[in-house]
């Protein structure tokens, strides 16, 4: 299940030990872990999923995988998160079933609506704002496209891209169920409590 | 091991790799060897495309399911079980440092797992996760394993070979006038993929293999 909004979402940082992160931000109140590691082999990828899965249950997170059906498979993950380069989400469907969540990267509209109808669970949606965790082959999208995707889909989104502090609420008032972030947990001094003021953050003018 | 083999048919001696050139706009040399593979040929088939994303390989992996294969040949694709999945291939082969076949076997009871192993310690974490066969090289000097350093050799194939109870493949520069010694060391059969690349001499170059490993 898609966690209650607002919720944090953190993707890994392909420059820290996953588990790490994981465990950390889930102290600080994570409702949701994606693990994404483009070079790490299979064997590596499996036994950090096994650990995570772990850990996201200790704290009643969702533990999804980025990209890799199989691996996701192997380690009973709750599911995957598909960008457009990556398996359909209605090929993926067939593989994970219904139970399983199946989240996928859209940078239009017309993607998120295309991943509505491959029976995708929920909507990345980004980059909202500029973003040093990843290079970017356009601009920024800005709040009024969250906005106006939110208007036309009924799946839950979550907003990525530049996602900090200041902006966090906002994204949620614009319609997003909850944020993900990379750097701006894991790149701090203390992920856990980077993680727990970006929790609180969410809810500032959301009562 | 009474893991769930596709026991009926036994493995093919020949086993191709694909060139890992594989273009993601379609036109493959991979399919214009599968339409080449003789009738009488039966043959294993790893479809190995690193540089492809997943999207792209499933839709490889879909055309060259789509390809009728000779009688007996099975097509795997290297280490993604969920693309053997979707595009209904025979199984899996898995990289030294890949899964290992019980962590997917229960995914898919009936594929063929094979393992690349380049050590006795290799080979016996592949035998003991129940893999279906081995892949060990490079017994030659290849291209595309020079980056890796010297070859192993016949004599550690041979090592391979006498210490494994699972079929084992030899790769890595071989030619149909060396094949002869992988097969003496005690190779199940023999795995290409630089060879194959020249498709005018593709059936040619697979019949004389398939003459070496004949048994």
């Amino acid at each position: 299940m898609i966690p209650s909004s607002p919720f944090l979402c953190v993707i890994t940082d392909e420059a820290l030990c996953p588990v790490t992160v994981a465990e950390l931000v889930l102290k600080g109140g994570a409702a949701m872990i994606q693990l994404r590691h483009k070079s790490a082999s299979g064997s590596q990828l499996f036994s950090w999923a096994v650990e995570i899965r772990k850990l996201c249950q200790k704290y009643r997170a969702l533990f999804i995988i980025n990209d890799r059906v199989d691996i996701a498979m192997a380690s009973e993950a709750d599911g995957v998160h598909l960008g457009q380069q990556d398996i359909p989400a209605n090929v993926a469907r067939k593989l994970l079933g219904k139970e399983r969540i199946i989240g996928v990267s859209a940078s239009s509209l017309k993607e998120a609506l295309q991943a509505e109808k491959d029976g995708a669970n929920y909507i990345g949606f980004g980059h909202i704002y500029p973003t040093v965790s990843k290079k970017k082959e356009f601009p920024p999208l800005g709040t009024e496209a969250l906005q106006n995707a939110a208007n036309s889909i009924s799946l839950p989104i979550i907003a990525i891209g530049g996602v900090t502090l200041e902006n966090a609420a906002t994204l949620i008032s614009c319609g997003a169920t909850g944020v993900a972030v990379i750097s701006a947990v894991s790149r701090t001094d203390d992920p856990s409590w980077a993680a727990s003021e970006l929790v609180a953050a969410l809810k500032w003018n959301n009562s | 091991m009474d893991h769930n083999k596709l026991k009926e048919t036994p493995l093919p001696h020949l086993y191709l790799i694909s060139s890992g050139q594989e273009n993601p706009d379609g036109g493959t040399l991979l399919l214009e060897q599968l339409n080449l593979l003789p009738r009488t040929l039966s043959c294993m088939v790893q479809i190995r495309e690193k540089q492809l994303n997943a999207k792209q390989l499933l839709t490889l992996a879909l055309k060259a399911r789509a390809c009728a294969l000779p009688y007996g040949s099975m097509l795997l694709v290297n280490e993604r079980i969920d693309i053997a999945l979707a595009a209904r291939l025979d199984g899996v082969h898995l990289p030294e440092n890949g899964c290992y076949p019980d962590n997917l076997r229960p995914l898919a009871p009936k594929m063929i797992f094979g393992c690349s192993v380049h050590s006795p310690e290799s080979l016996h974490l592949a035998e003991k996760s129940g893999a279906d066969y081995l892949l060990f090289g490079p017994v030659f000097d290849t291209p595309s394993k020079r980056k890796y350093g010297a070859p192993q050799g016949l004599e550690k194939l041979g090592q391979i070979c006498r210490i494994s109870t699972l079929p084992v493949f030899a790769l890595g520069g071989i030619t149909p006038e060396n094949g002869e010694f992988c097969m003496a060391e005690g190779a199940y059969g023999i795995a290409g993929l630089s060879i194959f690349k020249d498709t005018s001499r593709f059936v040619d170059t697979l019949e004389q293999f398939y003459r070496i490993v004949s048994p």
